[in-house]
């Protein structure tokens, strides 16, 4: 709790200065991670800290539009997954592996291009949020999310069941992001400026409107917030997230896509992320998609034998975490974090308000 | 392929089998909705967890169909209402009440639907098992112009109709279904008016329950019982309680046959492998154009 409220003293002062002062250090101090990892521990540990950094971006992209604006989306994998889908088509060759489609464009220009499909995508998916609220708009999108994958799981030319092979990764000059090092550095500048937008979202007039539709649909219409123009541009900037987690995704170095990327699974992993982290709180998100990633990756290949038959664990233990926190801590561990927070700046106040004596007295 | 009368009537008849089905487990899911004011997602677990235990009852005690079918709806409602009662019973509480606020509520039926899937794994394998009944006894239907309708289609249709004349007589005609109706029209007046509304949630949940494990041991004759199986099922019922609008009964039938035919033609004459996405399609028109159903009154909008 103090070792907390010291970091937060710290920041505060450095964003006295200037207002991109702690995001600098933080970006700087991230720099060397993967170095520390390969001498200390071992270069696998990149790869996970590669994918914690596209989950922080779905799941911050996530928050936009469910902790922000208050829509309740289940598709979101179906975004990502559209985002790598087109972002990895555009690259490839023409007459690729198993008939897949390719138009061998940049990477550069592929996944700008694959960032504003997904964008029109989201619009699509947000569509539905104008005219329905809870649990019909859970199962619009929920729907939308799974043809996605069904379309692709059973279109040849986006990989069917074999997948798209030999995606190419992006190269600036002749240094190529080949290797999961090159990489980590393109997906964590990703990571960190979406979480310094979202931060900006949320500060900006339209993060407000989006909180006043949450609390309010119709005092927030009263108020004059044009609903549906900010309803649907909750789901655009969050399909932005996705489109570009997936774009990254895609090209990541085994250079290989599958549709089981994108399956329920994946959206619980995803779901349990934002929850974990309390919905609608940022840095609950990235924290939650931190620990998620990681619990993830250490539990995948858990088995226990139950009857003779190998059974994998994970699912049934995530499903169930995911049942519990809500039962049990439905604000996670950003709502924790925000307490303290709160605590802290309730007893500066007081102090100011004091002369200094309150912390003591 | 030219147009052909014969195999177009074959279709449809076909559809409206399996949309039959989808319409049971359609018809629990707004019974739920209704009587809870909350949309379970794990619906399509407890109609893989009904076929599943038809499938251990039929194949390893013996008995014969007809008390398979009953005996895995009870066992499903029992499962359905312990789930209820440990889980949802405690979220509906703290939201006051038994309205519940809808995102968590969604958010723990979808963990609680990959739960059940995962335990379904320890209990029941990954293999897709095919379900051997003796049906010899029903009929084969011929209908002009040489459609041959299988013995469990015909069983289907069967028993489909009887639980729906069942449910019916049980809410319209019985005091505890009275009750039932009380409870989904207003919880607070109900608890004025004597009625044991926390036992009568329970009853709601295991009639839907037990409605899906029937479609799930109806439908096991025709495909084969696997545990991946409640999902798309999950998928299909909600567009058919969803077409035929939300929370209502007879819509939910109607809404599951529109889904099994639109289905089943779509697999015909555009695409047979991307059969599994015409429900959704169906889904999100309907909802985009007419939220509230085809057949349904004004859409309650609970969230």
């Amino acid at each position: 709790m103090v070792f907390l409220s010291r970091i937060a003293d710290l920041i505060d002062a450095l964003a006295s200065r200037h207002r991109l002062l702690p995001w600098l250090i933080a970006y700087l101090m991230l720099l060397p991670l993967p170095f520390i990892m390969s001498t200390f521990f071992n270069s696998y540990l990149i790869d996970l800290a590669n994918r914690s950094c596209l989950f922080i971006l779905l799941a911050v992209g996530l928050n936009i539009v469910k902790g922000f604006c208050g829509q309740v989306t289940v598709g979101h994998i179906g975004l990502y997954a559209i985002g790598a889908v087109t972002s990895a088509v555009l690259s490839l060759e023409p007459g690729g592996f198993g008939g897949a489609l390719g138009f061998g464009l940049p990477v550069w220009v592929s996944i700008p291009i694959a960032v504003l499909v997904t964008a029109f995508a989201g619009l699509i998916v947000g569509l539905p949020s104008v005219r329905l609220e809870g649990a019909y708009l859970a199962l619009a999108t929920l729907g939308l999310g799974e043809s996605v994958r069904i379309f692709i799981a059973v279109t040849p030319a986006l990989g069917s069941s074999t997948g798209l092979m030999m995606i190419p990764a992006p190269s600036i000059g002749s240094f190529v992001f080949d290797s999961f090092t090159s990489y980590y550095y393109l997906v964590m500048t990703a990571a960190l400026v979406g979480i310094y937008f979202s931060f900006s979202i949320l500060r900006s007039a339209t993060g407000r409107a989006f909180q006043a539709i949450r609390e309010d649909t119709i005092a927030a219409s009263v108020n004059g917030i044009n609903v549906i123009k900010y309803k649907l541009l909750a789901f655009v900037l969050s399909a932005i997230y996705a489109g570009l987690a997936g774009a990254l995704f895609a090209h990541m170095p085994p250079g290989y896509l599958h549709h089981n990327n994108f399956t329920v699974i994946e959206m619980v992993t995803l779901l349990l992320m934002v929850v974990l982290g309390g919905i609608g709180n940022v840095w609950g998100g990235v924290i939650g998609a931190i620990v998620v990633t990681i619990a993830y990756d250490q539990t995948k290949d858990l088995v226990v034998y139950f009857m003779d038959r190998p059974i994998v664990i994970q699912p049934l233990v995530f499903g169930l975490s995911m049942v519990l926190l809500v039962l049990f801590m439905p604000r996670g561990i950003g709502g924790w974090f925000e307490g303290v927070l709160r605590n802290r700046r309730f007893i500066k106040r007081s102090e100011e308000k004091l002369g200094g004596t309150a912390r003591n007295s | 392929m030219g147009f052909d009368f014969n195999s177009l009537l074959a279709f449809i008849i076909f559809g409206v089998t399996i949309g039959v089905v989808y319409g049971i487990v359609a018809l629990g899911i707004s019974l739920i909705y209704s009587g809870l004011d909350i949309v379970h997602f794990a619906h399509g677990e407890m109609y893989m967890f009904g076929a599943f235990f038809g499938l251990v009852l039929a194949h390893n005690v013996g008995v014969p169909y007809p008390v398979a079918l009953i005996g895995a709806m009870i066992l499903t409602a029992i499962l359905g209402m312990a789930v209820e009662r440990v889980f949802y019973r405690r979220l509906t509480r703290a939201g006051g009440g038994y309205t519940v606020a809808g995102m968590g509520m969604i958010i723990c039926g979808f963990g609680m639907s990959v739960a059940l899937v995962n335990a379904a794994y320890f209990f029941f394998g990954a293999e897709a098992e095919p379900f051997r009944a003796n049906l010899d006894y029903i009929p084969r239907l011929t209908f002009p112009g040489d459609i041959n309708v299988p013995e469990s289609y015909v069983l289907t249709a069967i028993i489909s109709v009887l639980l729906m004349t069942g449910l019916h007589y049980f809410l319209r005609h019985t005091k505890t279904g009275l009750a039932v109706r009380a409870v989904a029209h207003n919880k607070d007046i109900a608890y004025l008016m004597g009625i044991n509304v926390p036992l009568m949630i329970s009853l709601i949940f295991g009639l839907a329950c037990g409605l899906a494990a029937a479609a799930g041991v109806l439908i096991g004759p025709m495909q084969s019982v696997q545990v991946e199986m409640g999902y798309l099922m999950l998928m299909k019922a909600f567009a058919a309680a969803v077409v035929g609008g939300f929370g209502s009964l007879p819509g939910a039938i109607l809404g599951g046959i529109m889904v099994g035919i639109f289905e089943n033609l779509g697999a015909a004459y555009i695409s047979a492998s991307h059969k599994d996405i015409y429900a959704f399609l169906l889904l999100i028109l309907v909802l985009m154009f007419r939220p509230s159903g085809l057949f349904g009154v004004e859409a309650k909008v609970k969230a």
